[in-house]
């Protein structure tokens, strides 16, 4: 079998001086959501690995703040950076999350980020 | 207030906590129609994935390091300094590819080691063959 | 049993994960991956870090609005007011490889009270506080601050009223957070010096709230090791 060949000096060259997740600015296009915006996050295929929780899928948030442009965790884990998106900081209400959450703390929140693959329109 | 009968009694606390009736249903690779989807969702799932789950209320503690985990962090961020991996996929492997058994019985900083040794071979740094001998020669330093 | 049995240490000499570390480093700088000098260079810059940084950040912010709203907006530019360059500041000048280089400042108000946690590993923002706690590593913690918050910081001394909005961070990706807790009542008049040292790591992380008098974290159970580290 043959020897891969890695590039140990890729991100070095990438991010030196920059860093990360600056080095991805203005390499993920337009932004498809924008503050304000209500959001759905999508219950995608996840075999294998995910950064966005089992707990928010179906649930529904607003975006808070465009965050960064980064590959997503699910490229980004095995080194392909070749495509990053926008990510989003959502804000979800625990009511919507949690069905025992008490009426008491309905004003409760919970906020988390995730990139744009995962998200619709709601 | 600590004495050695409030040590004990607080200990049979938790340990009759565990005495409990279950019935076990063992599995040994079931046939692929005694899975359902939700098992399947279950046994395939990111084992990092927490949040949410129901836990008990424990006592917050603070912990020395260990000079091996110290070393351990610094490892692993020396190897992605040094280009061998990135953060992320360090995560995947130390924290989901590890699997559902040894995400909870493994110490928190042994999933780090173990990763950071398997990237090595992984990569082809390393042979198995090497990473082996190389514990064997370690571990006779201490015979 | 014979009378001259020894009975078996309570823990081995030297353990597996010892010997799998040395195994994994001396491996690593024979195949050339990294130096034993890179190794001792990292151990060096963890040396530098802690909470206080962080802390000078709430310190300053609470003094000066201008600040505060720079904290908010930029992260990492405030930082660098407290002497934390998330970029260039680490061996790598690139930021480290784990905690990256987006800090986000929670802000609280009296009627917003964030709190942090990552339910996926324990992500943390280590160049302006230093090393996580070993509580906020726990699968439990990870697994209960999301759904059963007021339960949680309950436990940690920490009770809001109900018309107070608990926002909690579930750092998920590659921002990393501290929260800007509200300047308490009672430290009207104080220094920098006196403000930054009322903001502990607890505060920082949000299951504390500053109070004057109070200058350290909860006294808790301190695991001990087996070989501690210690510098």
């Amino acid at each position: 079998m043959s020897k891969p060949n890695y590039d140990l000096e890729h991100h070095v060259k990438k991010a030196t001086g920059i860093g990360d997740p600056q080095c991805f600015k203005d390499e993920a296009g337009e932004a498809k959501f924008k503050v304000g915006d209500k959001v759905r996050v999508k219950d995608l295929p996840d075999v294998f690995y995910t950064r966005t929780q089992a707990y928010t899928r179906g649930a529904t948030a607003i975006v808070a703040e465009l965050v960064y442009e980064s590959p997503p965790a699910e490229d980004e884990a095995w080194d392909n950076c070749d495509n990053p998106e926008w990510f989003y900081s959502l804000i979800f209400r625990q009511k919507d999350l949690w069905p025992e959450y008490p009426d008491t703390f309905a004003g409760d929140t919970l906020e988390t980020e995730l990139p744009e693959r995962w998200l619709e329109s709601a | 207030m600590s004495s050695p009968t409030r040590n004990r009694v607080l200990g049979h606390l938790d340990y009759v906590g565990l005495l409990q009736p279950a019935i076990h249903k063992e599995t040994h690779a079931p046939y692929p129609d005694e899975v359902t989807n939700e098992q399947y969702r279950a046994y395939t799932r990111a084992a990092h994935d927490v949040g949410g789950e129901r836990d008990v209320p424990i006592s917050w503690e603070e912990k020395e390091e260990e000079v091996w985990e110290h070393n351990t962090f610094v490892t692993c961020e020396v190897l992605a300094w040094r280009g061998v991996w990135n953060a992320e996929e360090r995560r995947r492997r130390q924290n989901v590819d590890v699997g559902q058994t040894q995400y909870l019985g493994l110490p928190y900083y042994g999933r780090w080691l173990l990763t950071a040794a398997l990237i090595l071979v992984d990569k082809q740094f390393v042979t198995l063959t090497e990473l082996h001998d190389k514990i064997d020669e370690v571990k006779k330093r201490y015979e | 049993m014979s009378k001259n049995h020894k009975a078996a240490p309570m823990v081995d000499e030297v353990s597996e994960f010892e010997i799998l570390e040395l195994a994994v480093r001396e491996l690593a700088i024979e195949k050339g991956l990294f130096t034993a000098e890179d190794h001792q260079q990292w151990t060096e810059y963890m040396h530098t870090l802690g909470p206080l940084p962080a802390a000078r950040l709430v310190a300053k912010a609470w003094l000066d609005p201008e600040y505060k709203k720079l904290c908010v907006k930029d992260g990492v530019k405030a930082s660098l007011e407290v002497g934390i360059d998330w970029v260039n500041q680490m061996p790598t000048k690139f930021g480290t490889p784990s905690d990256y280089c987006n800090l986000r400042v929670l802000e609280d108000t009296p009627k917003l009270k964030h709190v942090v946690v990552c339910t996926l590993c324990s992500c943390y923002p280590r160049p302006i506080l230093g090393q996580s706690p070993e509580w906020y590593r726990t699968p439990n913690y990870r697994r209960r601050l999301v759904r059963w918050p007021r339960q949680v910081l309950a436990e940690f001394g920490l009770q809001l009223p109900e018309d107070v909005e608990v926002r909690v961070e579930d750092s998920n990706q590659k921002s990393r957070f501290i929260v800007l807790p509200v300047r308490p009542e009672g430290t009207e008049g104080w220094s920098e010096d006196q403000l930054t040292e009322i903001v502990t790591r607890d505060c920082l992380i949000g299951v504390a709230m500053p109070k004057p008098g109070k200058t350290a974290n909860d006294v808790r159970h301190i695991r001990p090791a087996v070989n501690p580290y210690g510098h």
